[in-house]
């Protein structure tokens, strides 16, 4: 494109890293908190159902939006490699 | 297991307000003051009178319906408590749970009965209401709900005086401070599921309703009178 | 595509590349009010909520009612950039970006609101160590942090190619850009992934969208309060925040094209496509509205009439009409007609529209709360000064939320306006033409050779 595209220091590209693997951090996590308390749930007698419908449905999202991020940051290191096309 | 519930006589009522006042000391319940409780709307009881007008003018007539949590058996305030502080105990009484609540105030909005009140300020005894707090109930922090327990710390009491005497607990045992006070002997309190108890007796009686029925939670506090 | 780009859309960049002392002064300012709340509701940290204006029968007050109105216009970004997006609305260009930035904004000071509210805010680990999934509070939790990390990743996505042509021109802080930009070079394959990622966002962040209004209203619909206990309270809510969304994205857009001299990007017809928009959630508010007072009232349930003369006659009865008068009369009125539809005009339709959604909040949240089933006295509520401030304090953190915003990053997304000078107006006749019947000649032959063999 424009000019010389500026490359990435390693420790910038360490830290994109260690950004991505945070998100991943963080939907573990939740989806780990969800199944907690849909265990708790149980072993109250709560009502497991609820937290079951719940569960089912919350932790795909999340999912689903930490593989979008990751996709899209695999997808961009990969595509900027040195193939340059025309 | 027990299934606790109580009768109350309006017929027998007299609106003294004597359960009122023996609750607020039986369960230490904090005093609010009168700025609080006329300026602000923030009346603290677990048991209130309610005032129910019928008729007009010079006919009217006022019957006081002693009003407490009704202990639901199906309870809307459990149904939505985010961490589990309220809850309907196994023997029939909701329970708060007042060092796991937050605060939402979300059983509050959720009770059909306004059954619940919260502590707006960090809760004050003054003078010699400090001295005669009653032991064998916790006292509450700021920022909590709470509400009737029907007096579960002396069903624990009447429950341990009976094991050490060797004998199960019997119908009587167990009355709650309202009942226990009150002039009229208005109130009864006991197990719904003993076949010889009195309450269950009264909560059969034709006269008895219940306040909201229609609802379908339930309630465990039967009225006796006409009904509305 | 083609090097070099055009210079024509890089004044876009001027607020980042020149910051003036204007940034540093509303960020200042902005932190004063802030600090200034914060400070007054230190009273309630220290006292308890008895500082509020709260009281027995209404238990929920300004706190709820600026949670379930923030969150509403939250409703304003994802959601119409996503359906924008999604049916390749051209005009939608200029707009994306400002809506999702209030999106993530306003979510994050509505998703805060319930933890002012708490009697024991230190306590709420609680919800993580013994949350009840059954309760409608912890859908919320669910909902509100999904919908906040997708309209997150919304965001910041589509903006990878804005943030690569600030490195590339060297903008400080380098670093930050260096960072965020993840090594985009603007070739076809990061432009392939790019434009993949955020297909599969806007499908997902719609659905999430909805839910998290619905679910907002489920908090009041599942009691069985009168009046709150209804069925279509999920759709009304959601027509409500989109609608407020609309309102609130068309005034930051008014506001931001005086301030930045945005007048090239967002010329009148964005405005008319948008009003339109506008018009028609109205009516559909009016409609959600008519529907649920009509059922209300035809029962007759005496707790039900409670409330409803509560709002119609009673107390409530200038807060009620109030909004019947801004969320209805003076938007129709402003919006039907041709030569009201200008920007002044706009102004007065969305500011209604966003003080009578705050308004419904509030008619939502109270009367139910105030009218006790049984014979308690009606209750009333008068927010006391900590609840103002907050509210004052949170408005605060909304312009400073675009007020850094705007420092950082470009308010306009520079890439996808470029892209529309150069491919969108191709692709736009392209896709036109496709949609157009085919010609005959091609049914001739298709009916002479059979199916499918078509030239």
């Amino acid at each position: 494109m424009n000019a010389t595209p500026t490359p990435t220091p390693r420790w910038i590209y360490a830290l994109q890293i260690a950004s991505v693997g945070m998100i991943w951090v963080f939907v573990l996590s939740i989806s780990v908190w969800i199944l907690h308390l849909l265990r708790l749930s149980y072993r109250l007698n709560d009502v497991p159902s609820a937290s079951f419908a719940i569960s089912i449905v919350a932790i795909p999202v999340f999912v689903t939006g930490a593989s979008v991020l990751t996709y899209v940051f695999v997808g961009l290191q990969r595509g900027a490699s040195t193939e340059e096309e025309p | 297991m027990a299934r606790w519930g109580m009768t109350i006589d309006l017929d027998r009522c007299t609106g003294c307000g004597g359960c009122m006042a023996a609750c607020h000391t039986e369960n230490n319940l904090a005093a609010v003051g009168a700025t609080e409780t006329f300026e602000e709307d923030r009346a603290f009881h677990w048991l209130k009178l309610l005032p129910e007008v019928s008729g007009a003018g010079a006919e009217a007539e006022v019957r006081y319906i002693p009003h407490m949590c009704v202990q639901c058996d199906n309870p809307p305030c459990a149904l939505v408590c985010p961490v589990h502080a309220t809850y309907l105990s196994e023997e029939g009484i909701v329970a708060q749970i007042y060092s796991r609540c937050i605060g939402c105030r979300y059983c509050m909005a959720a009770c059909p009965f306004n059954a619940k009140v919260f502590n707006w300020y960090e809760p004050e005894r003054p003078g010699e209401i400090e001295q005669a707090v009653n032991p064998d109930v916790s006292l509450r922090p700021k920022g909590v709900v709470e509400k009737c327990t029907f007096c579960h710390h002396r069903i624990v009491r009447a429950r341990e005086d009976a094991a050490s005497a060797g004998r199960a607990l019997a119908d009587g045992d167990v009355t709650t401070a309202c009942a226990e006070s009150c002039p009229a002997r208005a109130i009864t309190f006991g197990d719904l599921d003993d076949p010889e108890s009195r309450v269950r007796r009264l909560s059969r009686s034709p006269r008895a309703f219940r306040q909201h029925a229609d609802l379908g939670t339930s309630p465990k506090v039967f009225y006796l009178g006409e009904k509305e | 595509m083609s090097a070099g780009y055009d210079d024509q859309d890089l004044e876009l960049l001027r607020p980042i590349e020149e910051a003036g002392s204007g940034f540093r002064v509303m960020t200042t300012l902005m932190l004063m009010i802030i600090l200034g709340g914060w400070v007054i509701f230190s009273r309630q940290i220290l006292e308890g909520l008895g500082v509020t204006g709260l009281n027995q029968p209404v238990g929920w007050g300004f706190y709820i009612v600026n949670f379930v109105f923030f969150i509403g216009i939250s409703h304003a970004g994802t959601l119409i950039s996503a359906i924008l997006r999604l049916s390749k609305a051209e005009w939608r260009r200029p707009i994306t970006r400002m809506a999702e930035v209030i999106t993530v904004v306003v979510l994050a000071i509505g998703g805060f609101h319930p933890v002012l509210d708490m009697g024991r805010p230190e306590r709420m680990l609680n919800i993580f160590t013994a949350g009840r999934l059954q309760s409608p509070l912890l859908w919320d939790v669910s909902s509100i942090s999904a919908y906040f990390m997708a309209s997150t990743v919304y965001l910041y996505i589509p903006m990878i190619p804005d943030i690569a042509l600030l490195r590339d021109r060297g903008v400080r802080p380098r670093w930050l850009y260096n960072f965020l930009s993840w090594g985009w070079q603007g070739t076809q394959r990061q432009k392939a992934v790019l434009d993949r990622a955020v297909g599969i966002l806007m499908i997902l962040v719609i659905p999430i969208a909805v839910s998290v209004h619905t679910v907002i209203s489920y908090i009041f619909a599942m009691t069985l309060q009168p009046s709150w206990h209804s069925t279509i309270f999920g759709p009304y809510f959601v027509v409500g925040a989109i609608f407020s969304g609309i309102a609130a994205l068309m005034l930051v857009m008014i506001a931001l094209r005086k301030i930045f001299h945005l007048e090239r990007y967002l010329k009148e017809i964005h405005f008319a496509h948008l009003s339109k928009l506008l018009l028609v959630m109205s009516l559909l508010w009016f409609y959600f509205t008519f529907s649920e007072y009509l059922t209300a009232f035809f029962g007759h349930e005496p707790s039900e009439m409670r409330v409803f003369l509560y709002k119609f006659t009673g107390p409530y009865a200038p807060f009620f009409w109030g909004m019947v008068a801004c969320n209805f009369v003076i938007p129709v009125i402003f919006l039907s007609f041709r030569r009201l539809r200008t920007i002044p005009g706009i102004v007065i339709a969305s500011t209604a529209i966003v003080i009578g959604m705050w308004l419904e909040r509030l008619n939502i949240v109270v009367p139910s709360l105030a009218n006790p089933r049984l014979p308690f006295p009606t209750g009333f509520y008068v927010p006391s000064l900590v609840e103002w401030a907050m509210f004052v304090g949170a408005m605060a953190t909304f312009i400073l939320g675009f007020v850094l915003f705007a420092r950082f990053f470009p308010l306009i997304s520079v890439w996808e306006i470029r892209e529309g000078r150069h491919e969108g107006v191709s692709e736009t006749v392209e896709r036109l033409e496709s949609y157009l019947p085919d010609p005959p000649e091609n049914l001739a032959v298709r009916s002479a050779h059979g199916e499918g063999e078509a030239t």
